[in-house]
């Protein structure tokens, strides 16, 4: 009996080993057969983990279109979410071990230490032209006058509403920064959360702040020059700004425990019809066609200018847009031609920026109206209309535009700041230290 | 007398009260997990606690299956469980009985060492082991998991074996060895039959710890061919909006064997903790 117990346990080990061994053999014996057969493998990390909807699902179409046209080129995507992303990020620059293609963030806080090290590959402007990007949405791709990156989409920042919400309550969509605090007072008494924001991912405040500072102020370098320049504490357009953003969290603007609100959170309150409006980007535009949300919802969901101050000199027209997500191809990639190849092919005009238009799946970071079929949605044609009407575009959000240091730091003050922690003038003078420390 | 059977019942009333709460505290999560699992994505936050699925979205469950790979990263976490599981558990009893039974210079020095990995961070590994693990050609594999699996659980296993091994009476191994036993017949057929309450904690925590290890697997692993469970979640996480009903979907499917182990070995896990701490 005992004796038999024995054996089991040692047999049990040895057919593990076995199984795992096995495993390792099939493992080995298909990267070695692949190399022979002469077939050039890319590598392609990508932050768009869930393939069969919006933005991956385009990336994953694009991949395998391009598989598919070029038999021998096998594409092996390693797909991990924003915060995994950058932790193997990370490892991999560290290792020295970069992914053939990766997908960067167009901002300096991320994407220019990686310029800098040399790890992206050059991009010849030749080969780009006709692709329909403006210089302005190369610019954070580009250091050194050399471009090192192509951008997925164009970023800005609107505001959503509820038109039956509106309606109901007899209030005006609101054009200027008292109608919305009027606006927010009248949803206040009738239970319904003004402005739904995702408060806990601080980002968002950072760029609802710089929202007010353009429209206090109507220069679009107005907020980068003082940090640059570090005079900060002092400036009154941007306490003006600062005191604005405080002023609407004191008439309720923003839903309650707002600052504990994560991005869906804030989004499912939206979509939810439990508030009548939400702050959030260009990205949402699918929220007008997706299966999740009530039909009730889709029909009442539309999209606005951020309002204008009285007094202010920003027009409605200045916006903050950018472009965020990109792609780059390794420096050291042993397949640099090929990579290069698939990048081109993905964004060419009439595959990223058509089939992700016509979709309903990306507002493209490349001149789309000549991909206009008339069956858009709501929400496409007014953020179509919205872009195209702008006067004046921030480019990379204030504080994306120094260090990734800078970055966190700007933001938990903007968040102390519509918590009440602190004063306006003390986040002025906070911002301005912190400027000293941060930016050279 | 009297009085004291009515203070019985008094406290006994508070006790049954307190356990309650707190049951209906430890188990509320789940029942949420499961509710909110079948409700469509729109639905998750709102001012209810608990939603009725109006009607029951079983497509998450089909969603979760299909685009969440399920089947196969089964297949990965059951094969990198498994094999760490029994590694740890042998690696244990061994290297516990070593330990506690066996007479040698550096036992102490040795078992301190080992014990020091209980406080080693995970996030301190995985640069250093990303660049051996690169050398050694082993980066996505089975072992590239296993490895540092059943090196992060030995110290805490370790630590349990050596307890409960040290509360077995000697005089059992002294009359096996009169009896003509070698040393292995005494660590599997004395030893091995006496811990099992501490193996099986072991075998919990050990599963339980594995089972759920996301921040090595993403790091390790760069195909899909041998992602584990915990990756399905993440297949709808998206930059901006995820699909959160079907997220819910996944977690229930991924919480099951676990919960089942569990409960099968609960009374075991009990056992074992409390022998292994109260020595002698």
């Amino acid at each position: 009996m005992s004796k038999k117990a024995l054996k089991v346990v040692v047999s049990i080990v040895v057919i593990a080993a076995l199984i795992v061994s096995v495993f390792g053999l099939i493992q080995g014996n298909l990267t070695a057969s692949a190399s022979t057969k002469k077939t050039v493998k890319i590598k392609f990390l990508s932050n768009l983990p869930d393939r069969t909807s919006n933005q991956g699902k385009l990336e994953q179409m694009l991949i395998d279109s391009y598989m598919k046209a070029n038999p021998n080129v096998k594409i092996e995507v390693e797909a991990l979410q924003d915060e995994p992303y950058k932790q193997k990020f990370k490892v991999y620059v560290a290792t020295n071990q970069m992914p053939d293609i990766f997908m960067v963030w167009g901002q300096p806080s991320f994407f220019l230490p990686v310029m800098k090290a040399g790890y992206a590959a050059e991009i010849k402007l030749d080969q780009i032209k006709g692709y329909g990007f403006k210089t302005s949405s190369l610019k954070d791709f580009m250091y050194n006058g050399k471009l090192y990156g192509l951008p997925r989409n164009t970023d800005f920042m609107v505001l959503y509403y509820n038109k039956g919400l509106f309606n109901k309550y007899k209030v005006k969509v609101p054009t200027t920064f008292n109608e919305l605090l009027n606006a927010a007072k009248v949803f206040r008494k009738n239970g319904i959360a003004p402005i739904a924001i995702n408060g806990k991912d601080k980002w968002i405040l950072a760029i609802l702040y710089q929202e007010l500072v353009v429209k206090e102020g109507g220069d679009q370098k107005l907020i980068y020059d003082a940090i640059s320049k570090k005079s900060v504490a002092k400036n009154q357009i941007l306490l003006k700004a600062a005191k604005d953003l405080v002023n609407l969290v004191n008439v309720g603007g923003f839903q309650d425990a707002f600052v504990a609100a994560d991005y869906g959170a804030a989004n499912n309150l939206f979509a939810q019809e439990k508030a009548a409006m939400y702050y959030m980007g260009s990205w949402e535009v699918g929220m007008a066609t997706n299966p999740n949300f009530s039909e009730s919802f889709k029909k009442n969901v539309d999209v606005t200018y951020f309002p204008t101050i009285t007094g202010g000199k920003g027009k409605k027209t200045d916006i903050l847009a950018w472009h965020g997500g990109g792609y780059a191809v390794s420096a050291s990639s042993k397949v640099k031609n090929e990579a290069m190849k698939l990048l081109l092919y993905m964004m060419h005009p009439t595959r990223w920026a058509k089939i992700g238009w016509q979709q309903g799946l990306v507002v493209p970071g490349q001149s789309w109206d000549k991909f206009m079929t008339g069956k858009e949605t709501v929400l496409q044609k007014k953020l179509t209309q919205i872009f195209s009407s702008a006067t004046s575009v921030s480019g990379t959000v204030w504080q994306d535009a120094f260090t990734p240091n800078f970055k966190t730091e700007a933001e938990t003050l903007c968040q102390m700041l519509v918590a009440k922690a602190i004063t306006p003038e003390k986040f002025l003078a906070k911002i301005e230290e912190l400027a000293k420390l941060e930016v050279k | 007398m009297a009085r004291e059977s009515s203070f019985n019942k008094k406290s006994r009333i508070v006790l049954i009260i307190v356990l309650g709460l707190f049951s209906i505290g430890q188990l509320f999560p789940l029942v949420w997990l499961v509710d909110f699992s079948l409700c469509k994505s729109g639905d998750v936050y709102g001012a209810n606690i608990l939603k009725i699925p109006n009607p029951p979205q079983f497509i998450n469950y089909y969603l979760a299956w299909r685009d969440g790979k399920i089947p196969q990263y089964f297949i990965n976490s059951i094969i990198v469980n498994i094999v760490s599981v029994l590694l740890v558990v042998l690696f244990s009893l061994m290297m516990g009985y070593a330990f506690v039974r066996m007479e040698w210079k550096w036992s102490n020095k040795v078992l301190t060492y080992v014990l020091l990995g209980l406080m080693i961070p995970i996030h301190a590994t995985l640069l250093p082991n990303f660049v051996i693990f690169r050398q050694l050609n082993m980066l996505d594999s089975y072992f590239a998991l296993i490895i540092p699996y059943v090196a992060f659980s030995l110290p805490q296993a370790v630590f349990l074996m050596t307890g409960f091994i040290g509360s077995i009476p000697r005089a059992l191994e002294e009359s096996a060895i009169i009896d003509g036993c070698g040393i292995f017949r005494i660590l599997f057929q004395i030893i091995l039959p006496l811990s099992k309450p501490a193996l099986v904690t072991v075998t919990v925590t050990t599963f339980l710890n594995t089972w759920n290890e996301f921040i090595m697997a993403a790091t390790y692993l760069t195909s899909d061919k041998f992602r584990t469970l915990p990756f399905s979640v993440y297949n709808f996480a998206g930059q901006y909006a995820s699909n959160y009903a079907v997220q819910f979907a996944v977690m229930t499917i991924v919480a099951l064997p676990s919960l089942i182990v569990y409960i099968a070995l609960n009374e075991q896990v009990t056992k074992g903790v409390t022998l292994g701490a109260v020595k002698g």
